[in-house]
């Protein structure tokens, strides 16, 4: 028998040649699946600078803006001087979203509920708010000097995510699923869960903005098909299903041999994944078989959905090799009643991820899966306090670009460490200031990238998640 | 290496020194890629800049002449090309020049050094066709430019590809839909020499035409139905898409296209077509999230507006220069901001309605599209009869407002722990269409008698006594007859349970059903909501239920959405839809209304005693009181009523909207902005365009309509090359330049560039003719070859870039779906209008902002109307779009990835609406075929799929297919019903078995699915 044109085909491509191509997303997955052994032991992709420290993503964006000065950034001169209306220069001339006359500094509240609590051999203060992170302190890595550019919800969100303000970049997870692929040829590699409403800036801040799309992630959904379009319609089962992928692979095998176009062969290939799909997807979304412990330890319920569900879900994905998992929540914009709304929030988020980063420490994951804590800016020292009447409200904390604290757990990251220190009101960065850019440069650097060679071509011009800026902060590397 | 060896090595190299340099094609791409992003415009490094001659000549501060014309010596770039020493050597970070880049260099200097414009910002001229051997190959101009590089190549085209091949890649590329089966026939009839010719000129003249080619300017107008962002609300600015779909079908000059849509509102008497065009600008995203600033939008949709036309027109990247001068093209940040003060002149697009607080609202220029002289007249006269009534209105609002203060001191006595009270309705005829009787009880119920019926429908009539009636209440009572008492008569075991799907209650005199708004209950058992009797479903399991609280007494409450006034006795109409089954029927209803709100506890009495108690009442507060006073006073509820009835019978008379652009009477001062931040203008600069590219005519106003005619200046170098080549990337696969985003220094030069300027020439000295240039290359026998690929073309030529072959390529995401549609004979060639919204998957629109829209799949032919007319809306575009590379179009989209990955064969196998074809398909195939064998079945379903007979083996595969799905189904009747169920607009005919109907729609499924069928080939 004559070989496949496409196997001659493929044997006619130098093995730089054909990552491009894959690159390129011509025919990739299928030449993938072809190769031959010497082939398919090349590296996997051609930004993969160095050894990578992680090798998966777990990243929780917290929409709407946590209140990072009652969580994370304990500051006792604000405390003291509550009720004061705040200096000059924290107000004039400053671009505030909400706020728009001299406003009063707000201290984290007295009372033993909202204490910050030295925690582990660290001794990083956490609030009691989030009692069970504080259990896990040590392994948690703090970049309190975080500022951003924007002001807005939706502009700063794709500006964290995409390291540009408006529509039509890549996101971090897409250019890490360009960057390095995933090993997992069943599952996408950049899966997005989302709880509560969907970030103002919509699916543009997982998207693959001018990467090819299949870089883009993918949500699974908490209800109706976990990824669309997976189930089977009705009157068509598993073995029916299958008879049809066959029939449709079968004549495609026939249209390939006359006509010999390698996309045919990734076509043929991608009906397959998508079989696969069908019984892999269902199988990582089920989490009954998890034993009771870690279920009660998440807070997760077989068959149910919510935060805690999919922080087990992210374990489970990373397991099996997902790159990148994002998880947003919203529900943090507390412009108002911040002291009612944080607490109620926090006890939403707290007990799943901190036993999630406890989960991957016992499995030994966490050394190779980088945890990610963060959200588009963060909040105000002062008090946001009118609401639209006129009355005085329970009070809440503005958006601020200033400074705000991120943190992030294994992955390489330095544990029970703190970077950087803002100044005595938490209003700007006294020492050490970390931009978006740095951060995203720094996450990519953990992954073994080097963010000014994760390059794409488009419009004459290699772009870069970090634009012209960025440098790795060294000190957060471990 | 050191450079002396280095330089050796150069030295034995073979290359002829009598090579002729071409500065475009051998140099600049070396000065591009390694040199200009330090030297060139933007601060140059060193001083040096190496884009122009006379600066490269000169050299930076060091003194030395970077290029010395014929002087290797002298030239200093050679020597840090060659350095090794790390302080001197260039680029100093990335790779080296190649040795062969470093020759080039070499012989460039040798030669003279001579620089020359880069090409696309040197004027087309039409070159000549140039010779070629193969005397019969070409059909029309362009093919002597791709023969004569093949042939330079020592290659040849393929042969021609087969008829039916060729029929169905013309009509797929120019209507974006494939052949009927009649024009398959018809042409293979054909066999006079103009066939062909006569396909194209049919097809060009095909309304499908512009609905097949808007799309791609759709991506580039980033035109949608929304607003982006947070709130993501939907916009109207459909009239704008039907304006480019009536412009392409009617071949609109593409000179007059650009300058109707750039500055229509601009052109002297503009008519309203000419204004809908101005529509190309107002699409882009605006953000309303609070505490937005309201410049900062309108700076970032100006940005947007010069970003798009550069991209559009010119094929340039201006936004490099945005924020810096460009690093590796002409244009500076001056000139930017040049371009910005042609779009500065428009108002703000963000409205804060209320004057305080920090909310926005889209806002901006609309117009009224035009309405016909009846609904003109129509309207008038219903805006003067509010009017009127309005003000009547007022009056009895004011004479009112003298007792508001007085009733409120009475009101606050009077419902002081008081309850709601419901008055009981007396039945007066009862039926039920499932045999039981139903037995009027002195307590006002209906107690049902007799054996439960399987799934019964009760018909009542209870009479009402005049009056203003809020709420609407049904008890069910228990009685010994039943189980436990009841309440409910289910037979099928032992428990008394019952499931009422749906109540329908209407006045006796009027046909409507009544509307009702909040409805709570006592209890619900999981599932089986009260809200669900009201809903309009007549799904068996979306009702009320009451398990396992049985041996009580349950009751139903619903508020009407108005309350109902009846100002004499009358009756009430209830229907109760039992359609679960099982006798699990309501055993004793009772029904009573209430002139009280519904709420659990106390009853609406409640709420009005609290706001009277209230020492002070909110805004929102005073008007629900408002509401409870003006209940009191019929005359002026019936008025309100009227005057809301006006309202909307005038919204229906409303002619709809769409967004335009306005320039302002002042103009606004443009500044430089500093890294692009409008919070820090520097120097003052006037509108005007690159000095790079072609020169300003005095005659032209220094506005839009200006800048449009200078984009279609035929000496503008850009614009007529960046718009053939788009289209010839859509006819096959690629640009000539294939970066068709960009034709900057940055580009890939073009493959066949006389070609190029032959097309743009062509397409200008043809009154800028989209048709014409579209019938050339359709026409050509480049397009006409055969897409086979062999590995020898694969060696030589992958990508096709020089067409060895004909195109082959997946087709476009709405081309997928209107190619099924067409196969499946589902179609609707319905033009024009609001979106439309075909199925898809629940709950993509959840959440996604306020005043959410919902998504309601269209239950008539708007169902199956073309991709181009699908809502777009860009925080949750049509789901199996965004899985074939439809972009969210909330930035200009130049050009669409095709990729290949599973969640496409998902889509195409699973999603409702690939279902709904393969059954529509299925259906279809039988009532054709009628009486046939299922071999012709296989091959007619096969031709309407691929426009070409089955093989035999073909016939075989999806025979077998066939048969065993057709067992499969005869062990079963039920899997093919509910396959069948799930598409309700398909109509199946008596004369259809439904397991003949879902063993064919597996074939369907199947044909749906093949590579050949979404391929363009």
């Amino acid at each position: 028998m004559n070989p496949h044109p496409v196997d001659q085909y493929i044997r006619t491509l130098t093995r730089r040649q054909l990552f491009q191509r894959v690159g390129l997303g011509v025919g990739g997955f299928a030449l993938a699946n072809l190769l031959n052994d010497e082939l398919s032991a090349a590296p996997k992709n051609q930004f993969a600078h160095f050894a990578p420290k992680a090798k998966n993503v777990i990243y929780f964006h917290l929409v709407g803006a946590p209140s990072h000065l009652d969580l994370f950034d304990y500051k006792p001169e604000l405390q003291k001087r509550n009720g004061e209306l705040c200096p000059k220069e924290m107000f004039e001339g400053k671009k505030l979203a909400f706020i728009r006359s001299r406003p009063t500094l707000l201290g984290t509240p007295e009372g033993s509920k909202y204490a910050f609590k030295k925690c582990g051999q660290s001794g990083i203060r956490i609030s009691e708010l989030l009692p069970n992170l504080q259990t896990v302190a040590d392994d948690l890595c703090f970049i309190r000097t975080m500022h951003t550019e924007q002001f807005n919800h939706a502009p700063a969100q794709m500006f964290m995510q995409t390291g540009f303000e408006r529509f039509g970049r890549p996101s971090l997870g897409a250019w890490t699923n360009y960057g390095l692929g995933s090993p997992n040829q069943d599952l996408p590699g950049f899966v997005v869960m989302v709880t509560g409403q969907y970030p103002g800036a919509g699916n543009s801040i997982f998207g693959s903005g001018f990467l090819p799309s299949v870089y883009q992630g993918i949500e699974f959904r908490g209800q109706g098909d976990p990824v669309l379009f997976l189930s089977n319609p009705k009157g068509v089962d598993a073995f029916a299903r299958r008879k049809v992928i066959s029939a449709v692979n079968q004549l495609n095998e026939m249209q390939l041999d006359g006509v010999g176009d390698p996309e045919i062969a990734t076509r043929i290939s991608q009906y397959e994944m998508a079989y696969r799909m069908q019984t892999s997807v269902p199988e990582l979304k089920d989490i009954s078989k998890e034993s009771q412990a870690t279920l009660d330890a998440y807070g997760a319920k077989a068959g149910g959905a919510g935060f805690a569900n999919n922080c087990l879900l992210a374990r489970r994905m990373v397991e099996r090799g997902v790159r990148f998992v994002q998880l947003f929540d919203q529900g943090w914009d507390h412009h108002n009643a911040v002291f009612d709304g944080l607490p109620k929030k926090c006890r939403e988020v707290d007990q799943p991820i901190a036993a999630l980063i406890k989960d991957l420490k016992s499995r030994g994951l966490l050394d190779e899966t980088l945890v990610v804590w963060s959200a588009e800016f963060g909040r105000t020292p002062m008090a946001q306090g009118t609401d639209g009447a006129g009355d005085k409200a329970k009070v809440g904390r503005d958006h601020h670009k200033e400074a705000f604290t991120v943190w992030m757990a294994g992955g390489g990251t330095k544990p029970g460490y703190v970077h950087g220190r803002t100044d005595d009101l938490g209003y700007g960065i006294a020492d050490a200031p970390v931009h978006v850019h740095d951060f995203n440069a720094t996450l990519l650097y953990l992954l073994g990238m080097d963010h000014e060679r994760l390059t794409y071509r488009f419009q004459g011009r290699k772009f870069r998640l970090t634009d012209v800026h960025g440098h790795v902060v060294r000190e957060v590397v471990s | 290496m050191g450079s002396q060896l280095r330089l050796l090595a150069l030295l034995i190299l073979p290359f002829p020194v009598w090579a002729k340099i071409d500065f475009n094609r051998q140099i600049r791409p070396i000065l591009s890629e390694h040199c200009f992003a330090c030297h060139g415009l933007d601060e140059p490094q060193g001083g040096l800049r190496l884009d122009f001659a006379e600066f490269a000549y000169k050299g930076g501060k060091s003194g030395f002449p970077a290029v010395s014309p014929g002087s290797l010596e002298e030239s200093e770039i050679l020597h840090r090309v060659l350095s090794s020493d790390m302080d001197e050597r260039m680029p100093p970070k990335g790779d080296l020049l190649s040795p062969r880049q470093i020759e080039l260099l070499r012989q460039w200097i040798s030669s003279g050094a001579e620089y020359a414009k880069h090409w696309a910002y040197v004027v087309p001229r039409r070159p000549a066709l140039p010779r070629v051997k193969a005397r019969n190959f070409a059909k029309t101009p362009v093919d002597h430019f791709i023969l004569a590089k093949l042939e330079e190549k020592g290659w040849g085209p393929s042969e021609p590809a087969k008829k039916e091949k060729w029929i169905r890649r013309v009509s797929l590329g120019l209507i974006g839909l494939p052949p009927t089966l009649e024009e398959l026939e018809r042409f293979a009839k054909d066999d006079s020499p103009d066939a062909r010719e006569k396909v194209v000129d049919y097809l060009l003249d095909s309304p499908r035409y512009g609905e097949h080619w808007a799309r791609q300017w759709l991506d580039l107008a980033r035109y949608a139905d929304s607003n982006g962002f947070q709130a993501d609300q939907l916009r109207d600015s459909w009239a704008f898409r039907d304006w480019v779909i009536d412009a392409m079908n009617a071949d609109m000059p593409f000179d007059q296209f650009t300058i109707e849509q750039i500055a229509g509102d601009l052109l002297p008497d503009a008519t309203v077509d000419q204004k809908i065009a101005t529509g190309f600008h107002r699409t882009p995203t605006c953000n309303v999230e609070a505490g937005v600033h309201p410049e900062e939008n309108r700076v970032n949709q100006v940005v947007d507006r010069v970003n798009a036309t550069g991209t559009t027109w010119l094929g340039a990247t201006l936004e490099c220069a945005q924020c810096h001068s460009h690093k590796y093209d002409p244009f500076s940040q001056e000139e930017y901001f040049q371009m910005f003060a042609f779009f500065n002149n428009t108002p703000l697009e963000v409205e804060n309605k209320s004057g305080k607080g920090v909310s926005f609202d889209f806002w901006g220029p609309k117009m009224e599209l035009p309405q016909s002289p009846a609904e003109t007249s129509k309207r008038h006269s219903l805006l003067a009869e509010l009017k009127g009534e309005k003000e009547e209105l007022a009056n009895l609002q004011k004479e009112a407002n003298r007792n508001y203060e007085e009733w409120t001191r009475q009101k606050l006595k009077a419902t002081k722990g008081k309850k709601s009270e419901w008055r009981v309705l007396t039945p007066t005829k009862a039926v039920s269409d499932g045999g039981e009787r139903l037995r009027i009880v002195r307590d006002g119920s209906l107690l049902a008698e007799g054996k439960s019926g399987d799934k019964s429908t009760y018909q009542i009539e209870v009479s009402v006594p005049a009056g203003t009636w809020k709420s609407f209440q049904m008890e069910t009572m228990l009685h010994k007859s039943m189980k436990q008492n009841g309440p409910g008569r289910n037979t099928t075991n032992a428990n008394p349970n019952f499931v009422l799907t749906e109540m329908i209650v209407k006045v006796e005199e009027s046909s409507e059903a009544l509307d009702f708004g909040r409805v709570i209950a006592d209890f619900n058992q999981a599932g089986f909501l009260p809200g669900q009797l009201f809903d309009g479903k007549l799904d068996a399991r979306n009702g009320w239920a009451i398990a396992p609280e049985f041996g009580k007494v349950h009751w139903v409450q619903a508020e009407f959405s108005e309350p109902l006034v009846l100002s004499e006795d009358s009756k009430l109409l209830i229907a109760m839809k039992h359609l679960y089954g099982g006798g699990r029927n309501v055993g004793r209803p009772r029904f009573s209304l209430s002139t009280d709100g519904v709420r659990k506890g106390e009853g609406e009495n409640g709420r009005l005693h609290e706001l009277l108690a209230k020492a002070k009442r909110n805004d929102k507060e005073e008007r629900e009181l408002r509401a409870f006073f003006d209940l009191e006073n019929p005359k002026l509820l019936a008025l309100q009523k009227k005057v809301a009835d006006l309202e909307q019978s005038l919204k229906e008379v409303t002619p709809p909207t769409t967004l335009v652009m306005v320039e302002m009477d002042e103009k606004r001062e443009t500044h430089v902005m500093a890294r692009g931040n409008y919070l820090s203008p520097k120097q003052k600069v006037e509108a005007d365009v690159p000095e790079a590219l072609n020169d300003w005519k005095p005659e032209w106003s220094r506005n839009r309509l200006g800048l449009a005619k200078w984009l279609v200046d035929p000496e503008n170098p850009l614009t007529a090359r960046v718009i053939v080549n788009r289209w010839w990337g859509q006819f096959f696969g690629s640009g000539i330049v294939s970066t068709e985003e960009d034709f900057g220094s940055q580009s890939e030069p073009p493959t066949h560039p006389e070609l190029l300027d032959w097309l743009a020439v062509e397409f200008m000295e043809n009154g800028w003719s989209m048709k014409h240039v579209h019938k050339l290359i359709a026409l050509s026998a480049t397009y006409g070859q055969s897409s086979r690929v062999t590995t020898s073309m694969l060696e030589r030529d992958a990508d096709n870039r020089f067409f060895l072959r004909g195109p082959r390529f997946r087709m476009t995401a709405e081309m997928i779906r209107d190619n099924g549609l067409r196969i499946a004979g589902l179609l609707s060639g319905k033009m024009g209008g609001p979106p439309v919204y075909p199925p898809q998957p629940d709950g993509l629109w959840r959440q996604t902002g306020r005043n959410e829209p919902k998504y309601v799949a269209a239950r008539t032919e708007d169902r199956f109307r073309r991709g181009i007319y699908v809502i777009w809306r860009r925080a949750a575009p049509y789901a199996s779009f965004v899985n074939f590379d439809g972009p969210d179009r909330s930035a200009c989209h130049p050009k669409r990835s095709r990729t290949n990955t599973p969640l496409q064969a998902l889509t195409l196998l699973n999603d409702q609406a690939y279902v709904e074809m393969a059954l529509g398909f299925a259906v279809s195939i039988l009532e054709k075929t009628q009486g046939q064998s299922d071999r012709d079945r296989i091959t007619h379903a096969v031709r309407r799929a691929l426009s070409r007979d089955p093989s035999a083996r073909e016939i075989e595969i999806l025979t077998d297919l066939l048969n065993e799905q057709s067992e499969r189904l005869k062990s079963d009747s039920s899997i093919a019903r509910s396959l069948i169920s799930q598409a309700p607009l398909i109509e199946v005919s008596a004369h259809l078995k439904s397991d003949e109907v879902g063993a064919w729609f597996f074939v369907a499924n199947a044909l749906l699915n093949l590579d050949e069928t979404i391929t363009k080939g």
